[in-house]
């Protein structure tokens, strides 16, 4: 300890105060534990403050304006659109701050003690919190058991260093007062594609270049082929098989080289650039060496079924505790560390994480897909319903996409589902609760959904499963 | 595909067990639930039975050699599948305690309530049998098998087959075996089970054994008994060093942990039985009828039920982590059984509310099954005072040591009929030693011997015992 410390105790320090950190700190204060969560930043981490909230607070307000658009089909006209970023801004903020403010009330009502500061590690007991700007004092926290919840941050790519002005990054992208002309986005993987929609229906030239050879690489060929075909609609250019290398000032803009594998180099000029080619772990904020803990070869704190690392009464959750990066894993992961340290019987044992990319449309996928379902040894069956079949889809005029649901053949077992259509994060809740629940295709198709819905696509696609179909033609 | 078969816990604090013998080689085909292996643990003998069909891939522990459970023992390579090194579940708990986690190649259906109720109830959901849509596992599911699992009904089922090769003549196992009421009588007296002796007589179609073949039958078991003792006896040099393991470690740890625990004081008495060996002779007649041997047990157990209800610290247990005396309102009696394999205590629950008849047919079920090495784990478990009836072999007093960590034990010396004073005049009277041990960190002498008092004024007048 520091002379001039200011020393307490806790049961559980929690470090970092994004979605995996407040989750884990409520619950733990739930279990009348003696709660500490430290945040350098702002309460609600990179989730609520600079990613999904944000960027689902534009998504929509931009949906508003292409929605109005394509409402001239089916006879409702409106004059084009005008956009008010600053006040759009705002508006995003407004919500992000409600939030952000409901989580730091959230906190205090269940009896966790906020600290704001750095928090580093002394020792394996103990962490000092490290309070910027000159003549702060630090305070010592000494722990029992630590939550490590320091999230993710945006891959820099080299050369290519965030300045806020002409090379940003997603939370860069997420504050513009003023909309670009041309955007040149590195990254078509789902943070590149949800913020290319945004500006592309903020009127602004996107171009994309990804150095894989196609959009959202991470999903099937037939799932990202739909997005790409509306994204182009949207007039957003793809440039595959290019990676990003060097970048000038161009007047007020920007020209950006990229490069393919044989070394062909194509130049971009546009005003702005973001770059969007992942995120990774936040481990260099906290000392870990002084707790004993260190990172594997990806950057990640690893942890058991249970959260735990490998220093005892050490947990990590969250984004630094590995893949999936998502706020929904790091919450349930919170939930699971403190229930843990409660001595409760839990683990994170969870069948199937759900994804969602809120894409035109969205696509939304859990468990396996049928190829993932073959390589784990098991025989699989797909059903498909295409959202052209669904009465639902085509009064929204949105009959893009499918639902498609994959199960053991033998059993019935709902294995995974993949989505792409409209309100795709919505009806994937279904599909996770029945991966989840060992829930058969029987079961699927045995419940009744309302009629007109988009989720009766995932009834119709497992009885499709089960060569049952009413409104499909059975396979 | 490959199966690493651990050794399981076969119940309650087991932690090890000694591989006795092999009963496969490797390379040997094997079926499913075929024993491979005889293992003794702290508790007993049991066979352990393949879990798959296939062959012996590998043998990693040797004959003789103990092993802690959770250990693979032995490898199998399944039928049909080529060998791979894919771990399989198992039935024992992880190693480290935490919970086994899943690969996608071993999953089991399960909602999250059931998976956590496992972790709960230290189940490994893999072990588990559902019975749900496709076999998917409900709670229900999780519990029997919890409770399967305590019970140790494996376990038991392995030590019913245990050794049946030791009884030589062919025994035979039915079902229903019609029998004259003198011939059953014949079968109680020599521990014969009637089920189990062979006959090629029926009668309406069921078979029917007479007097002289369970005469027969309990002749040709003594000296099958006779023939193992001498085979297992036969000394050859000097000396001989015999391994002090297995059930016999466990008694002997029992003992020590007893002995150096509790501070033992043991109380003499004697108690005047004349009365209830009169009673007991005209209720055996009546008891007979009714295919029960009624022993004195059941009135010592009932005796000393009285005089634990007025001094229950007899009837108790020391917590020494928690400071405090555990004090017992219910009255499960154990019963020191000699058997071949060492001192076993079966357990006779709520002596207080079952009749003479009734515990006297418990008792010797259980006393038959411990020296048949066929008695369940639990029922071993659970007591909270003892009888040892040394005095069956001969004594008139020992000084018992206590099961613990129970509080007290009662040695019975045996009945002898000896001369007392009544009413001035020496006349012969049946009498008993009483032996009566005491933990005294939590027992007073003083509360020792007014115990005996109460157990004897009720053997001394059994007449009290109906009030
Ligand atoms: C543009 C964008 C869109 C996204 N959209 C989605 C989406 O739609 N759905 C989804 O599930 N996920 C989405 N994500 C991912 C999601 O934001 C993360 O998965 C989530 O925020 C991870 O939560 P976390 O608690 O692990 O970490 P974070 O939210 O990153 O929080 C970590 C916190 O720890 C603090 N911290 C770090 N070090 C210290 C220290 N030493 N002391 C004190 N505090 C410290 C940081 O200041 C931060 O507040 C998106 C991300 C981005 C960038």
């Amino acid at each position: 300890m520091v002379v001039g410390d200011i020393a307490t105790g806790t049961d559980v320090v929690v470090i970092g105060g994004g979605p995996a950190g407040y989750t884990a700190a409520i619950r733990a204060a739930q279990h009348d534990l003696d709660v500490t969560l430290i945040e350098k930043g702002t309460y609600g981490g990179t989730c609520l403050n600079h990613g999904c909230i944000p960027s689902k607070a534009l998504l929509h307000a931009t949906d508003i304006a292409q929605q109005a658009t394509d409402a001239e089909q089916f006879g409702v006209s409106f004059d084009e659109p005008e956009f008010d970023l600053p006040t759009m801004i705002d508006w995003k903020n407004d919500v992000v701050g409600q939030l952000t403010g409901g989580v730091e009330k959230l906190c205090k009502a269940n009896g966790v003690n906020l600290m704001e500061g750095r928090a580093e590690f002394a020792d394996e007991n103990t962490v000092r919190v490290i309070h910027e700007g000159a003549g702060q004092g630090g305070e010592t926290v000494e722990f029992e058991h630590a939550i490590v919840a320091t999230g993710s941050r945006p891959i820099e790519v080299p050369g290519f260093e965030f300045d806020g002005e002409l090379v940003l990054s997603s939370r860069g992208a997420l504050a513009l007062e003023t909309i670009p002309d041309e955007l040149l986005v590195v990254g078509a993987g789902y943070i590149g594609m949800e913020l290319s929609t945004v500006f592309a229906r903020l009127g602004t030239d996107v171009t994309v270049v990804e150095m894989l050879d196609d959009v959202l690489p991470a999903y099937e060929d037939d799932i990202s082929r739909v997005v790409k075909g509306r994204a182009e609609s949207l007039g957003i250019e793809f440039n595959f098989g290019e990676a990003a290398s060097e970048w000038t000032e161009d007047g007020d803009g920007i020209v950006v080289t990229t490069e393919t594998e044989d070394g062909e180099t194509t130049e971009y000029a546009a005003d702005k650039t973001l770059v969007a080619v992942g995120r990774e772990p936040v481990t260099d904020t906290m000392n870990l060496e002084a707790a004993g803990l260190s990172t594997d070869e990806n950057g990640f704190l690893q942890t058991d079924e249970q959260l735990r690392t490998d220093i005892d009464g050490i947990f990590a959750v969250g984004d630094v505790a590995g893949e999936p990066m998502l706020a929904h894993e790091g919450m349930h992961a919170g939930e699971i560390a403190a229930d843990v340290i409660a001595g409760e019987p839990a683990a994170f044992d969870n069948r199937a994480v759900p994804a969602a990319v809120f894409t035109e449309p969205e696509i939304a996928t859990v468990g396996l897909t049928e190829r993932e379902a073959t390589d784990d040894g098991f025989e699989p069956i797909v059903g498909k319903m295409p959202m052209q079949a669904s009465g639902r889809a085509l009064t929204m005029e949105e009959s893009d996409g499918f639902v498609r649901i994959v199960a053991d053949e033998e059993s019935g077992f709902v294995l995974g589902g993949q989505i792409v259509g409209p309100e795709a994060s919505e009806m994937i809740a279904e599909v996770a609760l029945a991966v989840e629940m060992g829930a058969t295709l029987e079961d699927l198709t045995s419940t009744i959904h309302t009629h007109p819905t988009l989720s009766e696509a995932v009834m119709e696609a497992a009885a499709n499963a089960l060569g049952e179909a009413i409104h499909t033609l059975n396979r | 595909m490959t199966y690493e078969f651990e050794l399981p816990d076969v119940g309650e604090g087991v932690a090890e067990g000694e591989i006795v013998s092999w009963l496969v080689e490797v390379g040997d085909a094997v079926t499913e639930d075929q024993p491979v292996a005889e293992v003794e643990t702290d508790k007993a003998v049991v066979d352990v039975p393949s879990p798959v069909d296939g062959s012996v891939a590998e043998i990693r522990a040797d004959a003789g050699e103990m092993v802690p459970v959770g250990d693979v023992i032995i490898v199998f390579a399944e039928d049909g599948e080529e060998t791979a090194t894919d771990e399989e579940p198992s039935d024992a708990p992880d190693s480290t305690g935490e919970p086994a986690s899943d690969t996608d190649d071993e999953r089991v259906f399960a909602p999250p309530s059931a998976r956590r109720l496992a972790r709960e109830l230290d189940v490994s959901i893999e072990a588990v049998e559902g019975t749900g849509p496709s076999g998917r596992i409900t709670t229900a599911d999780v519990r029997a098998h919890a409770e399967t699992d305590e019970s140790g009904s494996e376990p038991t089922q392995a030590i019913e087959s245990v050794e049946t090769d030791s009884v030589p003549a062919t025994s035979a196992s039915r079902e229903i075996t019609l029998a004259a009421p003198a011939t059953r009588k014949l079968a109680a007296e020599e521990g014969v089970e009637l089920n189990a002796v062979p006959t090629d007589k029926t009668q309406e179609g069921e078979a029917f054994v007479t007097p002289a073949q369970v005469q027969q039958y309990a002749q040709s078991q003594q000296a099958a008994q006779a023939a193992d003792v001498a085979a297992i006896g036969a000394p050859s040099g000097r000396e001989e060093r015999i391994p002090y393991r297995g059930v016999r470690r466990t008694i002997g740890q029992q003992m020590e942990a007893s002995k150096f625990t509790a501070p033992h004081v043991t109380h003499h008495d004697e108690v005047d039985v004349t009365q209830l060996v009169e009673r007991r002779s005209t209720l055996a007649e009546v008891a007979d009828e009714q295919g029960v041997s009624l022993t004195y047990m059941p009135f010592v157990m009932k005796a000393i039920v009285e005089g634990l209800k007025e001094f229950p610290a007899l009837n108790a247990t020391l917590d020494e982590d928690a400071e405090e005396i555990i004090l017992k309102h219910y009255y499960n009696i154990g019963i020191a059984v000699a058997t071949d394999a060492g001192l076993m205590v079966p357990v006779v629950d709520g002596v207080d509310r079952k009749g003479l008849l009734q515990l006297s047919s418990e008792m010797n079920e259980l006393i038959e099954k411990a020296r048949e090495r066929s008695i369940a784990r639990e029922e071993m478990q659970g007591g909270t005072f003892t009888i040892t009836n040394f005095g069956a072999i001969g004594g008139e007093h020992a000084t018992p040591i206590i099961n613990h960590p129970e509080s007290a034990i009662l040695g019975l010396g045996e009945i002898k009929e000896k001369p007392r004073v009544v009413d001035g005049e020496v006349v012969v009277r049946s009498v008993m030693g009483l032996s009566l041990s005491i933990d005294h960190r939590t027992i007073d002498g003083a509360t020792a011997a007014q115990f005996a008092n109460t157990v004897k004024r009720y053997l001394e007048t059994p007449e009290l015992l109906l009030l």
